[in-house]
């Protein structure tokens, strides 16, 4: 019990594992793109969690840094994968990917 | 070049201008250009008539002569044979000059008669063209000094002929008649080719003079056998053009023609080519190669003489007259009378065309009947045509005064003369065919004369003919209608027409040729057409044999000939080989008057032959006038007294009426055999080829196709089997692949995920061990 006392590097790991399972989860079992777009976007944020708290228990910013990298690449993935869903829906006048197999013939 | 050869030059060449003018102009000239042939054919007697005054008039000389040459084709040196070299040329001698003058003059009048005769045809510029490459290929054989320009004139007067012949060719008869003329005359032309050849393949030349030098020297190779073939296929050459025994079927067909061109090719000058020819030969033929020609030419007289007296087509009898009278020239030059063959060859062109240009007359008048059972008192009608037309009869039965008498029994005499220098029976058939030619002869002219000019106008009596349009489209003359009924129509014929006649039968008389009016010996003719010494002699071992001493008195008296001349061999050719350089001795002997009639004869036989045949001279005369009375006696007493009646006597020697009537039957014959063994032979081919060719064809065809099937099997089962079996494999393997390929998005993360653990596990597994 005592080592429920402190948050070690163990549960941040551990959260970020979840996260990431969620995220992976989600883009592998939804329908609608969009969703499948949240699930990327938690498995990058379970990646940033990562980085901080390798940051923070190695004592270094470059963890940090990375993290901050990661958010504006998300940000401007999340834009273009919109535009992307949009597009393909105006297209497909659907975002259900399951139903977007064109590349398959 | 002699200024008379380049005079002959132009003479030849002139025809060939008028044939090119009016067969590319005629129908843009005025009167369709027929002024232009007889222009041009006036011209050309002219100049011809020339040369035959200074040839003949002026030179007076047996052994004149000019002769010309060229190089026109130079084959170089062929290996192995040596350099060959084929020359064109002109040779001018005594014959030459009469020819010329002959062949133009018959031509001119021919042309002037048909201004009237063929006047109204629609192709009437077409037929003066005609004659003009007739006119210029008859010259041009006159002309020819070597065996190969002789020959391709030969071809020449052949197409032309063949032209003629078929001038009406709507008519199927007209176009028959000339296919039947070509192809007989193409058989006599091979043999004639073949006797070239064989002449050429010895001496490298075809020049008639070089022939004769090297023939004379004794350079001729081959056994005298051969000697005697190539005489005897030269020959061929003749008895097609002149229509002799076995290939003659052509000549009365031939009649298809208009009747001007009858008078003109088939009685005066192409059919007489063969005996000119003949001539030209005449000093290289070996005696067996003359005894062959003889013959051949008597049966032919004979032969001929008998079916003209059954004939009722007036142009038909007048054909087969030609045919005999051509083999009695040809008798002539076998029995070697040469100058009594060419002798007659002159007269018989002028009396006979006189004949021909006459019947032409008659059948104009009557408007195209031709059968003379139809016709009957036209002399009140036609004087001036029965005149003229009874003039040449006499001459052709050879009544004395006329010319023909005298040519006749020259060529008789020199029979009776060969008969007896050979001295075997048979020999002696010669004559007796040609007497007895005579006399039917007299009897034929005879019937023909009393049938066509005495006695009542018969075409009331024709009966009526479904083919009567036939007749009228005989000559196609548009002037001439159907309604012009004969009987009320005969009217004597224009001046155009009746001048050629009366001109050609005043050269039938006897003084036209010699002062004496029974012997033709004493008359410029065969002063100057002198018998040339034969070169044979040293190829000829039976006549070299000969004992020096048994030569005739003739030979001693020709003082300037050497005893051994040419019968051995051993003198030099370029000097006393060629013919005319022993025509020159003869001169030579005329000039003292030693020898009889002038001849210097190289060789004893030929000699003997010619001193027997002027021996002989007066039988001939009194046989054949005995003859002659005989034959126009009987023509009398059948038709002109009725003692005996025609129509009874034919049913009483019905077979031989027959016989004669169906021309002896040579036609069936040649049907049956020569054209039904063609069909036969062709059907035999046929079956050959249907059957064996064909069937090696097809044989090797089903092997190829069974090989292709085998190959097909192969290319089918293993080769695409293979390439089928490589796709299957693709196709399978990619069937299997593409399940992966879902095109869904979440599928390939899946995938990436499994891939991603999968390295992780086997990772950590390697770490672990």
């Amino acid at each position: 019990m005592e080592q429920l006392a402190t948050i070690g590097l163990n549960h941040y790991l551990t959260i970020s594992a979840i996260l990431l399972c969620l995220g992976l989860f989600a883009v592998m079992t939804r329908k609608n793109a969009i969703v499948i777009l949240m699930g990327v976007e938690l498995i990058l944020n379970a990646a940033n969690i990562n980085f901080l708290a390798f940051s923070k228990y190695n004592g270094s910013m470059q963890g940090v840094m990375f993290s901050l990298f990661v958010i504006v690449l998300a940000a401007a993935e999340a834009a273009i994968a919109l535009a992307i869903v949009i597009n393909i829906f105006k297209i497909f006048k659907s975002v259900d990917v399951s139903s977007i197999d064109s590349l398959k013939e | 070049m002699h200024s008379l050869i380049q005079l002959s030059i132009v003479v030849l060449l002139l025809p060939l201008l008028s044939f090119v003018t009016l067969i590319f102009f005629n129908r843009r000239l005025p009167r369709r250009g027929d002024f232009i042939g007889v222009g041009i054919l006036g011209t050309a007697f002219a100049l011809s008539a020339y040369i035959f005054w200074t040839v003949i008039v002026q030179s007076y000389d047996p052994a004149f002569r000019i002769a010309w040459d060229f190089t026109w084709i130079d084959l170089g040196n062929v290996p192995g044979v040596g350099p060959l070299k084929i020359k064109m040329g002109i040779v001018i001698d005594n014959l030459t000059a009469i020819m010329l003058a002959m062949v133009t003059l018959i031509s001119l009048l021919v042309h002037l008669y048909s201004t009237g005769y063929m006047a109204g045809d629609k192709n009437y510029g077409r037929y003066f063209a005609y004659l003009g490459i007739f006119t210029f290929s008859m010259l041009g054989i006159v002309l020819s000094d070597n065996l190969f320009s002789i020959y391709i004139f030969w071809e020449l007067v052949g197409l032309s002929s063949y032209l003629l012949i078929g001038f009406f060719f709507e008519k199927d008869s007209a176009a028959d008649a000339q296919k039947k003329a070509f192809l007989a005359n193409r058989v006599g032309d091979i043999g004639m080719w073949l006797g070239i050849l064989i002449l050429y393949s010895q001496f490298h030349t075809f020049s008639f003079s070089e022939v004769y030098a090297n023939l004379a020297a004794g350079k001729f190779a081959l056994s005298n056998a051969w000697l005697t073939a190539a005489g005897i296929l030269l020959f061929m050459g003749c008895v097609g053009k002149s229509a002799q025994f076995p290939l003659h079927i052509w000549l009365p067909d031939a009649m298809e023609g208009p009747t001007p061109v009858s008078a003109l090719i088939h009685a005066a000058t192409m059919v007489a080519a063969g005996v000119y020819f003949v001539a030209r030969i005449f000093v290289m033929l070996t005696p067996d190669a003359l005894h062959v020609i003889a013959f051949i030419g008597a049966v032919t007289a004979f032969m001929a003489a008998t079916i003209a007296i059954t004939q009722n087509d007036i142009k038909r009898v007048l054909a087969y007259s030609t045919v005999s009278q051509l083999g009695y020239m040809v008798l002539g030059l076998g029995v070697g009378a040469y100058s009594a063959a060419l002798f007659h060859l002159v007269t018989h062109a002028f009396f006979k065309a006189c004949l021909f240009l006459g019947s032409g007359a008659i059948i104009h008048a009557m408007h195209h009947e031709q059968d003379m059972r139809w016709m009957g008192g036209l002399r009140k009608h036609m004087p001036w045509t029965f005149a003229t037309f009874t003039l040449a009869t006499l001459a052709l039965a050879g009544l004395p005064l006329t010319s023909g008498f005298l040519s006749k029994d020259a060529i008789l005499a020199g029979a009776i003369g060969f008969a007896n220098v050979e001295g075997g029976g048979i020999y002696y058939l010669i004559p007796v065919l040609g007497f007895f030619s005579a006399m039917l002869t007299a009897f034929y002219m005879g019937r023909q004369i009393w049938l066509v000019f005495f006695g009542e106008s018969r075409t009331h009596l024709k009966p009526a003919d479904p083919h009567h349009g036939d007749h009228h489209a005989h000559d196609s003359h548009a002037a001439h209608g159907d309604d012009h009924h004969a009987e009320h129509g005969v009217h004597e014929v224009s001046w155009n027409m009746r001048a050629p006649l009366v001109i050609l039968a005043a050269l039938s008389v006897f003084f036209v040729y010699s002062p004496d009016p029974l012997d033709g010996a004493k008359g410029w003719f065969m002063k100057m057409i002198p018998t040339p010494a034969t070169v044979v002699g040293a190829a000829n071992p039976q006549i070299g044999s000969l004992p020096a001493g048994s030569v005739l008195p003739q030979l001693a008296a020709v003082g300037a000939l050497p005893e051994t001349h040419a019968t051995e061999g051993a003198v030099a050719p370029a000097e006393h080989g060629a013919a005319p350089a022993a025509a020159e001795h003869g001169a030579a002997a005329a000039s003292h008057g030693e020898a009889k009639g002038g001849h210097a004869y190289s060789d004893p036989r030929q000699a003997e032959i010619v001193h027997a045949g002027h021996a002989a001279h007066y039988t001939a005369i009194y046989i054949s006038s005995v003859m002659v009375v005989l034959g126009i006696g009987l023509a009398f007493v059948v038709y002109v007294f009725g003692i005996i009646d025609p129509a009874k006597t034919a049913v009483a020697i019905r077979p031989l009426y027959l016989f004669s009537l169906n021309k002896w039957y040579w036609d069936e014959i040649y049907q049956a055999t020569f054209i039904k063994g063609s069909v036969v032979l062709s059907k035999l081919l046929s079956w050959f080829d249907t059957n064996v060719v064909d069937g090696i064809v097809n044989g090797v065809a089903t092997l190829v196709r069974k090989f292709a099937f085998a190959n097909a099997g192969f290319d089918k089962y293993v080769v695409d089997g293979l390439v089928n079996f490589t796709a299957f494999s693709v196709n399978t393997t990619g069937a299997v692949l593409r399940k992966l390929q879902t095109g869904k998005v979440q599928t390939y993360v899946v995938m990436l995920l499994v891939a991603v653990f999968g390295y992780f596990i086997y990772y950590f597994t390697r770490l672990i061990y």
